[in-house]
């Protein structure tokens, strides 16, 4: 029988404790051969395998491209893009930029948009996160 | 008081006041028991409970209560002398899994498993301080005043810290919680919290989470300490009986582990909360909190959508059901703060001193709150608005999160005091 | 997606003024260190490289199956460390005590019982054997697995990715409270119980290990943490001690069956501070309501009463738990503009009501100053009894309900 000795965390200790503390094999610290050896198990669960998606092709150049900006609801997402459009504005006139809030909360998908931005745009940046 | 005292207990607390009784040296205390509860009752419902019987001998109430001043005592009741309560033997001898079962059967737990506490575990424990094990190291009530304290040495925190599954670098800090005397798990119909805010070094020396998830299950030295609190409040005073120790009538989820809250120093533009209270920055501190409970600060009215938030506004808003006899420990995330020293609050003290002036509550309504009351001594007239908390230093701030959101969380809880971890090391 | 070309900005970008929200589009990728808008030209315009334009299936690895042989004490530490605990001690779990574990249950160890996702990813899949290791850990006892069952059944994790630090709920009705000897009296949502302790724990860890949940800066982004997800809020309603019907017979249960209730929220308040808790006939519904002043709506609100103020309302005469709710969705109200200052209103309900979606169509167009109720429907709140009677204390938890299941089909 493995056999422990566990001390008692409320009080008192003294001559007793003493006696009976003698009756522990001494146990080096980590895995001493007297210790018994056992298996754990594996607590994860199956994660799903993944799908690797090919990315789009990219435009090599912007130039008279129309770039859609998409707010996803993010609080400041909104904010930022503004200083993008201005960006676009001030440093590559020739690209058209659109501002798009995308309708639903953020984790909701939006079918139309991207439906238009694929007929109408040639590219798009997302803003994610606040 | 030398003279014959019935006792009437509602029939609620008849454990406690048995065993209360005991503890104090009167076992055998003619307690007479009405039904419960008492508050909220007509005068009508009164009157029957008086006419009724004692629930707990189903004898005639107030017949019993006469008895017990008129009746002569019994040998047993006229005893005196000391007794000594018994806590068991100092060590337990068994298999890991039947000592499990010992130690929870024998409510010595929190309920969930524990790392048995061998004289191995407990050794290298005691490594983790100069201290001699012997070394008394406070007293401890489970309701100071309303039970006797019991007083525990270093050794004791260091079962205690090896059960709840601390290692030894965490033990100075354990030692210093230990050292204050506070029980985690104090006594009241109300079901309390306790918190402890940690600043100085020993927070990266232990590797402690002040960052994303700070006070959640992520970290072993927020969790365990946490734990250990509670482990101690039940065996370092026989705190935590259900019915005897411990009467909060639903009790509280924050009593597992605690709030440990390591102040986020690095990413705060303000003064750390323990050189606040005249510590050096480089001293490793613990000070404690207690009250009602914590909540968070996404709560009843919005900040509008501004480029840089009103967070102060937020804060005063969420105090609205507080407590004011406790103050308002406000835990910010560092964007929080620095979004709030953009908008002219350089201090703690600044942001204080707004909310104290700006958290306004109506007079009539102070009137009618349980654990608040009036300023004392001034006669306000009706249905003036007054500050909610007496004083700019009822609001106390800790920095702490990982800037993923400027949120808050906002508790109802007092500042009590601030030790030293370095002496204990 | 694994080499997507994400440009980042610095953080936040929600309290930041024009000038500062105009510097970050001037400056720099704080990840790359490269210009911000170059960067992003860049990701629209430069060719793919091989990797980007991979197709194929990538299978993710969990580890081996088992850990070990090792000592206890070794073994401790390598669940510790590998993140598959809440940081405290655990029961390693054996073959021999998951073995015991899948006694409390008739269902097969490799019967599926559910999915779960901590956030925005695909979801985890986990047998009966797999939930099975994780209530071994949390120091469960086999009588309690088939409620550790019913809750991993739902899918609802109760740690989850959002950097709100969400607080998560379950509530227990039926025989099983007395059977596995669950605390509802004083004390009940404490540390005292050891079916409601290691239930709760079993909820937090099965999240983390069953759906990779709970990694900071991965997949639990909550910016402060909450200490309620060690344990959960574990309610085992006191239906002996109170005068209304149990929570999972308003659900359409069985007195008799046996249901766990989850919710999920921001936390739970304490009530002693509202106002009128002094007075010596208590209204504890307005006291309730004046709780609810700093709830968000957004999440639902449920009472956690002691019997002794359910009885209280009960003389007063709300008989039932719906006639209670229907003064309490009536008289808690806000004003439009407190409504639509809220950042949950402005990321979830302002695009609901653009859509037509009633109540939110309807109060978007209303004046600042009109007054409509806190909650969108009356089932937001809910009411749920537990305590021991030692004082007429209450809590309300900013909590909304999700799903009941029954904890029977589980045995």
């Amino acid at each position: 029988m493995l056999s422990l000795l566990g001390l008692s965390p409320a009080l008192l200790a003294g001559a007793t404790a003493e006696a009976q503390q003698k009756k522990i094999s001494s146990k080096p610290a980590k895995a001493s051969a007297a210790e018994p050896r056992i298996e754990g198990l594996n607590p994860k669960g199956t994660p799903p395998p993944i799908q690797l998606i090919p990315m789009a092709p990219r435009l090599g150049s912007l130039d008279g491209k129309t770039v859609y900006l998409v707010d996803t609801g993010f609080e400041g997402g909104g904010f930022l893009l503004n200083q993008i459009q201005l960006w676009f504005n001030r440093n590559m006139p020739s690209v058209t930029v659109v501002f798009k809030r995308k309708a639903g909360p953020y984790a909701e998908d939006d079918p139309a948009l991207w439906k238009e931005i694929k007929e109408k745009g040639h590219a798009a940046i997302m803003a994610i996160g606040h | 008081m030398g003279i014959p005292t019935a006792p009437l207990v509602t029939i609620a607390f008849k454990d406690l006041a048995k065993s209360n009784a005991a503890k104090r040296g009167m076992p055998l205390e003619r307690i007479c028991f009405t039904p419960h509860p008492v508050w909220g009752k007509s005068e009508a419902q009164m009157y029957e409970y008086l006419e009724g019987k004692d629930p707990v001998s189903g004898k005639p109430l107030m017949k019993e209560v006469v008895d017990a001043l008129t009746s002569p005592l019994t040998a047993d009741e006229s005893k005196s002398g000391t007794t000594t309560p018994s806590v068991g033997p100092p060590t337990y001898v068994d298999t890991a899994d039947n000592l499990q079962q010992y130690f929870l059967d024998n409510g010595m737990t929190d309920y969930l498993p524990i790392i048995i506490p061998t004289q191995e575990k407990v050794d290298a424990m005691l490594k983790g301080t100069s201290h001699s094990p012997d070394e008394v190291l406070g007293k401890m009530s489970p309701a100071k005043g309303a039970f006797p304290e019991w007083s525990y040495t270093v050794k004791h925190a260091a079962i205690n810290a090896v059960m709840a599954g601390a290692t030894p670098d965490y033990f100075p800090t354990l030692l210093a919680i230990a050292s204050t005397g506070i029980s985690a798990l104090f006594s009241s119909t109300n079901s309390l919290v306790s918190a402890a805010v940690i600043n100085g070094p020993v927070r990266d020396k232990l590797n402690m989470n002040y960052g994303i998830g700070a006070m959640g299950p992520f970290n072993q030295a927020n969790s365990s300490i946490g734990r250990a609190w509670t482990i101690m409040s039940r065996n370092f005073c026989d705190g935590g009986v259900c019915g005897q120790t411990y009467m909060g009538s639903q009790g509280n989820v924050v009593n597992f582990s605690n709030l440990i809250i390591p102040e986020n120093e690095k990413d705060s533009p303000w003064t750390p909360f323990h050189v606040q209270r005249g510590f050096k920055k480089e001293e490793s501190v613990v000070s404690f909190f207690m009250g009602f409970g914590i909540s968070q600060g996404q709560g009843g009215k919005g900040l509008g959508m501004k480029p840089v938030p009103h967070f102060h506004e937020a804060i005063s808003w969420n105090t609205t059901p507080f407590a004011n006899m406790y103050g308002a420990l406000v835990l910010v995330d560092p964007l929080v703060a620095n979004g709030l020293g953009d908008l002219g609050y350089k201090t703690k003290e600044d942001l204080a001193d707004w909310l104290q002036k700006n958290t306004l509550v109506n007079i009539n309504d102070i009137k009618t709150m349980l654990f608040s009351g009036p300023p004392r001594g001034q006669q306000i007239p009706d249905g003036t608005m007054i500050p909610r908390f007496a004083r700019a230093d009822m609001f106390n701030f800790v920095v702490v999160g990982g800037q993923t959101n400027p949120y808050h969380q906002i508790a109802n809880m007092r500042y009590q005091l601030s030790v030293s971890i370095d002496k204990w090391t | 997606m694994p080499h997507e070309r994400i440009t980042f900005t610095p953080h936040p970008v929600a309290s930041k003024t024009p000038e500062q929200l105009r510097a970050y589009v001037e400056g720099n990728d704080p990840v790359s260190g490269k210009p911000m808008m170059k960067e992003i030209v860049d990701a629209l315009t430069l060719p793919l490289t091989d990797d980007e334009k991979k197709t194929g299936m990538v299978r993710v690895s969990v580890g081996p199956e088992k850990y070990g042989p090792d000592t206890a004490r070794n073994l401790q530490q390598f669940y510790t460390d590998n993140g598959m605990t809440d940081f405290l001690p655990i029961v390693v779990p054996t073959e021999e005590l998951v073995t015991e574990m899948l006694a409390g249950t008739s269902h097969k160890p490799d019967e599926l019982v559910g999915k779960m996702a901590g956030g925005a990813y695909p979801p985890w899949e986990y047998n009966v054997k797999q939930v099975a290791i994780n209530a071994v850990m949390a120091g469960c006892k086999p009588e309690y697995f088939p409620t550790i069952l019913a809750i991993a059944s739902s899918g609802t994790p109760s740690l989850m990715s959002s950097t709100n630090s969400f607080a998560y709920a379950a509530v227990i009705n039926g025989p099983i409270r007395d059977k596995l000897d669950m605390n509802y009296g004083i004390g009940a949502l404490g540390p005292f119980a050891h079916p409601n302790a290691t239930i709760g724990r079993a909820w937090t860890l099965l999240s983390k290990n069953l759906a990779n949940g709970g990694i900071p800066g991965d997949t639990y982004m909550g910016s402060q943490g909450n200490n309620l997800n060690y344990n959960n809020l574990i309610i085992a309603e006191n239906e002996a001690a109170s005068p209304w019907a149990p929570f999972h017979v308003q659900k359409g249960f069985k007195a008799g069956e046996n249901v766990v209730s989850l919710f999920r929220g921001l936390g739970i308040v304490p009530g002693q501070g509202a106002r009128g808790t002094s007075t010596d006939t208590p209204k504890y519904e307005e006291q309730f309501s004046d709780l609810f002043s700093v709830f968000t709506g957004f999440f639902g609100g449920l009472v956690v009463a002691d019997p002794l103020i359910a009885q209280s309302l009960h003389e007063r005469g709300y008989d039932t738990k719906e006639k209670l709710i229907d003064w309490l969705y009536k008289n808690t109200t806000q004003s439009v503009k407190d409504y639509k200052g809220r950042d949950f209103a402005y990321g979830f309900d302002y695009p609901r009501s653009l859509k037509g979606l009633e109540p939110y169509a309807t109060w978007y167009k209303m004046p600042d100053d009109a007054m409509i109720p806190r909650w969108p429907h009356l089932d937001d709140i809910n009411v749920v009894v537990v305590g021991g009677q030692t004082n007429a204390f209450f809590q309300c938890g900013c909590l909304s309900y999700g799903v009941s299941v029954s904890i029977d089909k589980w045995m």
